[in-house]
């Protein structure tokens, strides 16, 4: 199994994340302080790059929602990139596709914020 | 020595039901489990051991499920019933983190372990290979049960998972909703 790893990415004002091996209860903490420092710095426009990830939990996808909502009340947002298929065939099913916004190119991700 | 497959197997003595995870334990073949440990239960079988040794990890709704039968078996008037067996640092962690440690027994007095060939596998329940809203509901379902499962071992989950549970709540009100409106 992978380590979990973070990598943040400054993208001018959007914050992009990419994420690798990984993100269950016991490596989400690790997240959850990273998008809070984002956070308490102003920064909510916010893009987890999913590529390198190899696994994401429930409770994960359940927080994750949490922090979408907190950044949209800032006008912001956390959206996630290039979710691999049988990541995203999940979350589909079980509906988190319709509280997470899903990009599939980093440009499209990163653009997506122009209109905010 | 063939290494045993991924997933979900489980065997019972006359006394005794066996659970070995190799692998993670997700929701995605935590359904087989609770059905067919809710099963033995009810058959009368009052002793689980759970074999965590090749478990790579857990989600919060295999822990739910883990949880809920800790929970069944208590009501039986059985006190830590589930012997949680061969885990990791890293696991303990996770039931730790979610007060389930006081579920369980962790390692001691470890019953006899059972044979090789004595365990079956549970199908797993892919959920990239179903088609039908039920199966999708079911998820829904065992999730939102596995998780109050969770808070009922320790009322501290109810802030780690409130986000996922108003999730799951809002997603079975849009179905009852739909449901409605077809009548």
């Amino acid at each position: 199994m992978k380590d979990f790893c973070i990598v943040p990415e400054p993208h001018g004002p959007v914050q992009l994340i990419r994420l690798s091996g990984s993100l269950d209860m016991f490596s989400f903490p690790r997240l959850e302080a990273q998008l809070n420092a984002f956070f308490q710095q102003g920064r909510y426009f916010v893009v987890l790059d999913c590529q390198e990830l190899d696994y994401i939990g429930s409770a994960g996808l359940g927080a994750l929602i949490g922090f979408a909502k907190l950044a949209r009340e800032h006008n912001g947002d956390v959206r996630l990139l290039s979710v691999p298929d049988r990541i995203y065939k999940i979350i589909e099913l079980l509906g988190f596709t319709r509280v997470l916004h899903v990009h599939n190119t980093e440009e499209d991700a990163v653009a997506s914020f122009a209109t905010k | 020595m063939n290494e045993p497959s991924k997933g979900i197997s489980v065997g019972c003595t006359e006394n005794r039901v066996y659970v070995r995870v190799v692998g993670r334990g997700t929701f995605q073949n935590s359904q087989p489990l609770r059905l067919f440990a809710l099963q033995k239960a009810d058959q009368g079988q009052r002793e689980f051991v759970v074999d965590l040794g090749d478990c790579q990890g857990m989600d919060s709704t295999f822990l739910g499920v883990l949880a809920g039968i800790g929970l069944r078996l208590r009501q039986n008037g059985n006190p830590a019933a589930i012997h949680i067996v061969n885990i990791s640092p890293r696991n303990l962690d996770l039931l730790q983190t979610l007060g389930l440690d006081r579920l369980f027994t962790m390692n001691s007095s470890a019953p006899p372990p059972l044979a090789e060939t004595d365990y079956r596998k549970l199908p797993d329940t892919d959920l990239t290979q179903l088609t039908h809203s039920l199966d999708k509901d079911e998820t829904t379902d065992l999730m939102i049960e596995a998780h109050d499962n969770l808070v009922r071992a320790d009322e501290r989950n109810a802030l780690k998972f409130r986000e996922l549970a108003r999730f799951l709540r809002e997603a079975i009100e849009r179905r009852r909703r739909n449901q409605e409106t077809r009548k």
